[in-house]
């Protein structure tokens, strides 16, 4: 996946003496391609990516999705634990969580409307409105912060000529603020679908912004 | 090997991969000894690997220091209720940094101690709360939960022991609050992550009404060390009261942020100039967060006498929490960082205490105010009234945390926040 040189390719490897490959860091190489169905049912609830390629009308729980939803029924003693990997799948393949998707979950799992509204508006990560191909989530948490990571926020905004929150006309690009990460050492920590990439400032962020409209990072981030 | 950086006056017992990609692999991880300590487990059986876990002195180091052996101990013997083992890998307060680098590069460690842990304290199923943000770390864990599924260290009848403990990841959907140990249990249940009433505990009911032990994942990852090499071991590191190593994740205005594997009670000091190559550009410290956003700021005065254990950091003033050190220089503007971390708590708490759903808020709006140049010196008197009011009076400590940074840093940088009031003077403003 990685072969052109890229001083920032979102791990640590930047900053210390790291002789490895960005595959090697992120465990890519070792994890290999995403099983469809979802893998072993221990597992099955660990793959909600953020695709880029987001289709709001798909329907839910077909195929592959029906396979991953059975398996992660099998590892609860309750159907109703299986309600934030559900919302997980719905978000995955149409890209955020509708009144509708929350009303077929709820139908799936035996659960009212009202409580899964309740339940998916408490997690900040499901998003109740479409975002762009690539939602850019730039923690501005406190290690961040100390680094700039107001600055490298500006950055995103500006490049990608939007307000925060806001999606790109050409549907690119959603820009958030985030919480804090968990790489406080790697600042600032940028969260872009999926991925971390991290020791990110502001000059690298028009890099990054190309790497992502070139489709070089992968069609899943 | 050179994971990010590395110090000389490191002891890497959980860290020792970190920056091999090779140790993900289950065969790599059985060569170097990995699974041994299951097998030795089995043979203690669960009171004996209570009694070893005890023995070894391991505190939680998911924030509060409680004793892991202990902790164990609460679950009953001749329940014939299901048990669960909750992995808490929620992993979200500010600073803190380490479990997610355990996770992607040592699964099998991980693995290990869940199964350890689980075995000690009955449970036949373990589940490993990982926090929502974690696509890729999950996946590497996910990778190696299966391999191991597929060689049978975890499910039915593990290595032929007759022991059956099987491993589900679950994901969380980012709220801070999910990492509280019952806001995760209701998380996991699916229903919003709020805290619960204490009692009843976790041991008598936990998750989905049974009982149910929550560790950390650093606390979890530690166990097959001890358990292959006993209690007193682990205690050659440290102090009588806080034993063993522990990950320090140090971020902020030093030359090399990162993860270091040390001892417990190393001075805070050494950790700065020494292991993480000093303060940057030169400058002088002003001031420390040692245990994550939660625990009360140091200034410089304090930190000089700093010894990084849990004890040794309530003497300084502040406390352990998760040893996630955020270092400030001098050009650091306090009451600017104060405030957004008292703006992360606003828009983590969860709401169900009127204390923390309106102390934060309000708090967030002062402190904006006094930043903008627009407060008055009665402010800072509201704020540390504030703080009172939040401290101790809610179902969680949420907000005992973001009364802390608030109060500690009134009461220590007071000249920073009156120089705001009475002339709009920024320190350090950049
Ligand atoms: C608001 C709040 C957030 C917490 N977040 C985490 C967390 O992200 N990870 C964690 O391990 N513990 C967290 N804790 C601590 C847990 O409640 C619990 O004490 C810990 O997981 C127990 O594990 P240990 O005994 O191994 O430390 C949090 C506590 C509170 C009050
Ligand atoms: S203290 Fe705050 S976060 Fe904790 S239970 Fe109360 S409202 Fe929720
Ligand atoms: S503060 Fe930015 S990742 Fe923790």
């Amino acid at each position: 996946m990685s072969d052109a040189p890229f001083k920032n390719p979102g791990w640590a490897g930047n900053t210390g003496e790291f002789d490895l490959t960005e595959d090697e860091v992120r465990g890519d190489d070792f994890v290999g391609s995403r099983p469809s169905g979802g893998g072993h049912p221990s597992v099955s609830a660990t793959y909600p990516y953020m695709l880029a390629e987001k289709n709001p009308d798909t329907p839910l729980f077909e195929g592959a999705y029906k396979e991953r939803f059975e398996k992660i029924l099998t590892r609860y003693p309750t159907k109703q634990a299986a309600l934030l990997p559900a919302l997980a799948l719905a978000q995955e393949i149409r890209g955020y969580v509708s009144p509708q998707s929350m009303d077929r979950v709820a139908e799936l799992l035996e659960l009212s409307s009202a409580y899964v509204r309740g339940v998916t508006t408490f997690y900040t990560m499901y998003n109740k409105a479409p975002v762009g191909r690539h939602l850019v989530q730039v923690c501005t948490n406190i290690s961040c912060n100390l680094c700039g990571a107001e600055d490298v926020l500006a950055a995103f905004l500006r490049y990608t000529d939007t307000e925060l929150g806001e999606m790109s006309e050409d549907g690119n690009f959603t820009v958030i603020e985030a919480e804090c990460l968990a790489a406080c050492g790697f600042p600032t920590c940028v969260q872009i679908n999926s991925r971390y990439y991290e020791n990110v400032t502001p000059a690298e962020v028009p890099k990054i912004i190309e790497r992502l409209k070139a489709g070089a990072a992968g069609g899943d981030v | 090997m050179a994971y990010p950086y590395v110090s000389d006056r490191e002891v890497r017992v959980l860290s020792k991969n970190f920056g091999d990609p090779s140790a993900r692999r289950l065969d790599t991880y059985v060569e170097r000894g990995g699974y041994s300590a299951l097998k030795k487990a089995f043979e203690l059986g669960p009171d004996g690997v209570v009694d070893v876990v005890k023995a070894s002195g391991l505190r939680g180091r998911g924030g509060a220091g409680f004793p892991t052996g202990v902790k164990w101990s609460f679950m009953p013997k001749d329940s014939n209720k299901p048990h669960y083992l909750l992995c808490n890998a929620d992993e979200s307060e500010p600073g803190t940094f380490k479990d997610r680098e355990l996770i992607r590069w040592d699964p099998h460690q991980l693995i290990e101690g869940v199964l350890i842990g689980a075995y000690a304290i009955r449970a036949e199923h373990a589940y490993i709360y990982c926090r929502g943000e974690f696509f890729e770390t999950t996946q590497v864990l996910a990778r190696a939960l299966e391999e191991a599924y597929e060689k049978g260290y975890v499910g039915k009848d593990i290595q032929g022991s007759g022991v059956d403990i099987d491993i589900t990841v679950h994901l969380g959907a980012g709220a801070y609050i999910c990492g509280e140990e019952t806001g995760l249990m209701n998380s996991l249940e699916g229903q919003r992550g709020q805290p619960r009433i204490k009692p009843p505990f976790p041991a008598a009911v936990g998750a989905f009404g049974m009982p149910s032990t929550i560790n950390n994942v650093e606390t979890l990852a530690a166990i097959p060390h001890i358990v292959a090499h006993g209690g007193e071991w682990y205690r050659q590191w440290g102090t009588e009261k806080s034993p063993g190593t522990k990950l320090f994740c140090v971020s902020g205005h030093v030359n090399k942020p990162g993860n270091y594997e040390l001892p417990l009670g190393f001075p805070l000091m050494d950790l700065i100039e020494d292991v993480c190559g000093g303060m940057r550009d030169g400058k002088a410290l002003k001031a420390v967060i040692p245990g994550g956003s939660s625990v009360p700021i140091l200034n410089a005065a304090e930190c000089a006498a700093c010894s990084l254990d849990y004890e040794g950091v309530v003497e300084a003033g502040s406390m352990l929490g998760c040893a996630s050190v955020i270092v400030m220089d001098e050009n650091t503007d306090i009451v600017k960082q104060v405030r957004r971390m008292v703006q992360f708590y606003a828009h983590e708490s969860c709401g169900q205490c009127t204390p923390c759903r309106e102390g934060t808020a309000w708090m967030t709006k002062i402190l904006q105010r006094i930043e903008d140049g627009r407060g008055t010196e009665d402010d800072l008197q509201t704020l540390l009234d504030m703080g009172v009011q939040m401290t101790g009076t809610t179902i969680c400590v949420l907000s005992d945390s973001a009364a802390a940074p608030v109060e500690s840093s009134i009461l220590k940088f007071k000249d920073e926040y009156l120089a705001l009031i009475r002339r709009g003077e920024r320190v350090g403003a950049a």
